[in-house]
């Protein structure tokens, strides 16, 4: 078979040095699910935002149905029939669904946008791929696996071939994802190709048809699937032998570190999102809390962190409520956060990279020496955390803007571990980064646990939280439906019933393992 | 990573010299469609501040207004809070400086130095309003300022006309600064200059504000980079959730970081009352007020490039005004070429977009197909 697209010889050297792609050869063949996987900053958006015409190779060319392809500007591929859905989403939030979808290509009549045809059009458009989706909704009311539809929707409404998806399961629940998975199908079916960025090599198997593995800016190899096992490709992708599973010694719980007491949050919008919460995280423990997103894990860890009022109960720390305290009080009193949404709170983009890890201790010692700022240490505590966490940078002092998606997540967890905290609040820890970084993190995560830290993990995944936790309780609409004091014996299915509210324990029957 | 550094920093300088030309281009063209004499216009527009010792003392002094607006506006501009208060900040400075000169019975080293205090001081209480506003009641800071703008020149007109003018006076004005309420012209006692020393101290009023303006930015500098203020408001300008997500009290930060932006408009006015005026007038801060936005933008919020931004704006200003009185340009047509200049200096997106032109456009002919292959046509492009 002749590759529909093929790139030859691409190198990409970046305005800063870094060179990201490094001669790679990359073909794909037309109707094929094609997985591209590698380590965080390997190059892997890079080479697709070249395909989509979004950063130009500094050598090398692009073949495309056995015609040299010539991109200046997306536009150009979008006009070739090449669409690309970003890791980071790109929608206007404040439009609706339907907008977005025709944004820039909308039909007009006597210069007005016909709105009922932007609906009609989206809504003919989802039941051909089977794409749910809500043309009416407005982008901010609707949760990221509805935004992720509706941007591969625009995509098949401005005609693409070729689908470029960029890690598109990392911010999806497991069923979202299987849905997902579906329409990808239907999409083949009906002849398009699809390219898929993904760090979950459990993925690359279920649904791919060849992988190829990318190091270093550099292509490690193209296989068939039936040709490659998980451990296999992380070997490929990190060039070492990589745990998949974790090895956790036996918990050595002691006191209680957090006392949650009788929680409950009711939005600005006046809906009750967490409705009388009570549990406890003890010392060297993994506490893992599984849901379906959006069952209030969120408003839980940001209520806990002081970045929202709780409206009432209490959550003790040493006896002393951290619930209404702002956020310095309350990492003060020894509590580390890793945020789910690392690009709107966890970090400051523009800002570089020691600079973000200082946020947490930059008014004391030894960052603070007399009045000022000391520009040594910081440059010190810097390279440190950029070495011991493997941090990919040329050094401390560059924007963090600059880095890959997972060396972003590296920084945060780099800043968090290293605070000391006594209770680590961990929301979806391994979100986005690679299989060698989601080892680290996931050790470290049982290591500081081993050490007696309290941990509250928050996961959408799955087999993260059973296989990461010591005991878990299940969140469905804001309350507590489960708890499971020995995680080990539980079973997917069990949790998925709790999950969706189709079953509950008794209250008195949770209250003794809370 | 040096060499990186460098030849950035040198695309930037030479995206800047370029601008220049281009606009001064411009501004010639301009004085030839009007003026009959445009040489001689254009001369006197170029080195007109250059060609007699007072005018570029007035060179100076004014730039060292504009450099203590321009530090005031990038603290500010540097946590992205817009404010636009410096014009009130700077009225208000000037108003306690003045009354302080006027009316405080204290000999002159204790005098001087409580004027420029209570200027300091006014302008840091005149910005903490705004603040509050803006952190604690979420005003909108672009209109709390400009409405305490419009509050500051009343009070400053009113006390002006009803308590501060004498009686008797003709026109409404304070009484001249004794000595004693004068900021005292100072150059250093440098051997070589002998002659030259006392030819400046007679033919300027170039005064300590001066050496208080370089102290000012390197205290500017330092905050900004150096200290935990600093770092507090640089990461509210970077990311306000992030800063808050990390323990910083924004609420807090916001607040100090109007009112010590403050601190340095009401220098600003202590400057023009003590050192250039040396009374108080109608109208003091000039229009100036605002001016401190573009020395500011300039200079990228930088406050080591401040005084050479405020330096190089000022002499356009400068140059402007001798322009203005010496040849037959109007005043208007002196400030479309000013306006002009600025447009062209401050459009950060125009280079990057002829840069890109090129490129692109190099890229297409080298690109050149090969026999065999047919190039797909570029739409669009961008
Ligand atoms: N705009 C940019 N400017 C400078 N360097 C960049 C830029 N974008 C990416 N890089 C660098 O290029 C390298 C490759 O980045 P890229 O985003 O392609 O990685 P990736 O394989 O997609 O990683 P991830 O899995 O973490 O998303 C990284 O070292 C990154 O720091
Ligand atoms: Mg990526």
């Amino acid at each position: 078979m002749t590759p529909i697209i093929e790139m030859r010889d691409i190198v990409k050297v970046y305005p800063n040095g870094v060179v990201a792609n490094d001669g790679v050869n990359f073909s794909v063949e037309k109707g094929e699910i094609h997985a591209l996987v590698g380590e965080n900053g390997a190059g892997k958006t890079t080479l697709m935002k070249i395909l989509y015409g979004l950063e130009r190779p500094t050598e090398g060319e692009i073949n495309y149905k056995d015609r040299l392809l010539e991109l200046n500007s997306p536009l150009d591929a979008i006009d070739n029939g090449i669409g690309m859905v970003h890791q980071n989403f790109m929608l206007i939030p404040s439009f609706t669904v339907a907008e977005n979808i025709v944004l820039g290509e909308e039909k007009t009549r006597s210069g007005l946008i016909r709105q009922d045809q932007a609906v009609q059009d989206t809504e003919s458009l989802a039941k051909e791929y089977g794409l749910r989706v809500d043309a009416n909704a407005i982008i901010e009311s609707i949760n990221v696996g509805m935004r992720q539809r509706v941007e591969i929707l625009k995509t098949l409404y401005r005609g693409a071939e070729i689908l470029i998806l960029d890690e598109p399961t990392a911010v999806l629940t497991p069923q979202e994802t299987q849905e997902l998975f579906k329409a990808i199908r239907a999409l083949v079916d009906q002849g398009k190709t699809v390219i898929f960025i993904t760090h979950k090599l459990r993925e690359v198997k279920e649904i791919s048809d060849r992988v190829t593995v990318m190091r270093a800016g550099k292509i490690v190899g193209t296989l068939k699937i039936e040709e490659v096992t998980r451990e296999g490709l992380a070997r490929m992708m990190v060039g070492r032998d990589v745990l998949l599973s974790v090895d956790k010694p036996p918990s050595d719980r002691g006191q209680a570190v957090l006392q949650v007491h009788d929680l409950s949050y009711v939005s600005d919008t006046g809906v009750q999102m967490l409705k009388n919460m009570s549990f406890n995280v003890y010392a060297g423990e993994i506490l893992g809390i599984a849901g379906v997103e959006g069952n209030g894990q969120t408003e839980l860890v940001e209520v806990l962190t002081g970045l929202r009022e709780a409206s009432t109960g209490a959550a003790y720390i040493d006896s002393r409520d951290i619930l209404q305290a702002d956020p310095r009080v309350v990492r003060m009193a020894g509590v580390a956060h890793i945020p789910e949404d690392r690009l709107t709170n966890g970090l400051a983009l523009l800002a570089t990279i020691d600079e973000n890890l200082i946020v947490d201790r930059y008014f004391r010692a030894p960052i603070k020496k007399g009045f000022r700022i000391d520009q040594g240490a910081v440059k010190k505590l810097g390279n440190r955390l950029i070495e011991e966490y493997d941090i990919r940078t040329i050094n401390g002092q560059v924007p963090v803007s600059s880095l890959s998606g997972g060396n972003m997540q590296k920084v945060i967890v780099a800043r968090e571990f290293s605070s000391d905290p006594k209770l680590l609040i961990a929301a979806q820890p391994t979100r986005g980064i690679d299989v060698g970084a989601t080892e680290f993190v996931r050790q470290e995560l049982v290591v500081k646990r081993t050490e007696g830290t309290a941990v509250l993990l928050v996961s959408a995944d799955l087999s993260e939280v059973m296989s990461l936790s010591d005991r878990i309780i299940v969140m469905y609409e804001g309350e507590i439906t489960g708890v499971f004091p020995d995680a080990s014996t539980v079973t997917e299915e069990e949790l998925g019933l709790y999950m969706l509210g189709v079953q509950r324990q008794d209250v008195e029957e949770m209250e003794a393992v809370l | 990573m040096k060499k990186v550094l460098q030849s950035s920093a040198m695309r930037e300088l030479l995206r800047v010299l370029i601008a220049i030309t281009v606009a001064l281009t411009l501004g010639f063209i301009i004085t030839v469609l009007v003026s009959d004499d445009p040489i001689g216009a254009y001369k006197s527009f170029l080195f007109g501040p250059l060609t007699k010792l007072n005018r570029f003392g007035d060179w100076i002094e004014e730039s060292i207004t504009l450099i203590f607006l321009g530090l005031a506006v990038a603290l500010v501009f540097k946590a992205e809070l817009f404010s636009l208060g410096q014009e009130g900040q700077m009225v208000l400075g000037a108003l306690a400086a003045g009354a302080v000169a006027l009316f405080v019975p204290l000999p002159g080293y204790l005098r001087i130095p409580l004027a420029i205090m209570a200027a300091m001081v006014v302008g840091f209480l005149w910005g903490l309003i705004p603040g509050y506003l803006k952190a604690y009641l979420d005003a909108n800071e672009i209109v709390s300022t400009l409405m305490l703008n419009v509050i500051a020149l009343k009070i400053y007109e009113w006390l002006l006309t009803y308590s501060i003018k004498p009686p008797d006076a003709g026109y409404t004005a304070s009484a001249t600064f004794t000595a004693e309420g004068t900021m005292p012209t100072f150059f250093p006692p440098i051997p070589f200059l002998g002659e030259l020393r006392t030819l400046f101290m007679q033919q300027t009023n170039i005064s300590i504000a001066l050496y208080l303006m370089i102290i000012a930015t390197v205290v500017v500098y330092y905050l900004m980079y150096h200290t935990p203020f600093g770092y507090e408001l640089r990461m509210v300008g970077a990311n306000i959730k992030f800063a808050r997500y990390g323990g910083i009290n924004t609420k807090r930060t916001i607040v100090l970081a109007m009112a010590v932006s403050g601190i340095l408009a009401g220098l600003a006015g202590a400057h023009v009352a003590g050192g250039i005026h040396r009374k108080l007038i109608l109208n003091i801060t000039f229009g100036l007020g605002f001016e401190g936005i573009i020395v500011a933008i300039l200079a990228r919020n930088n406050p080591l490039l401040i005084p050479f931004t405020g330096l190089a704006y000022g002499y356009l200003r400068a140059g402007a005004d001798v322009m203005e009185r010496t040849s037959d340009m109007s005043r208007e047509m002196v400030l479309v070429i000013q306006a002009v200049i600025i447009l062209l200096v401050t459009a950060e997106r125009i280079m990057p977009m002829i840069q890109k032109r090129i490129r692109t456009n190099r890229a297409q002919r080298n690109g050149d197909p090969p026999a065999d292959a047919e190039v797909i046509p570029a739409k669009g492009g961008d």
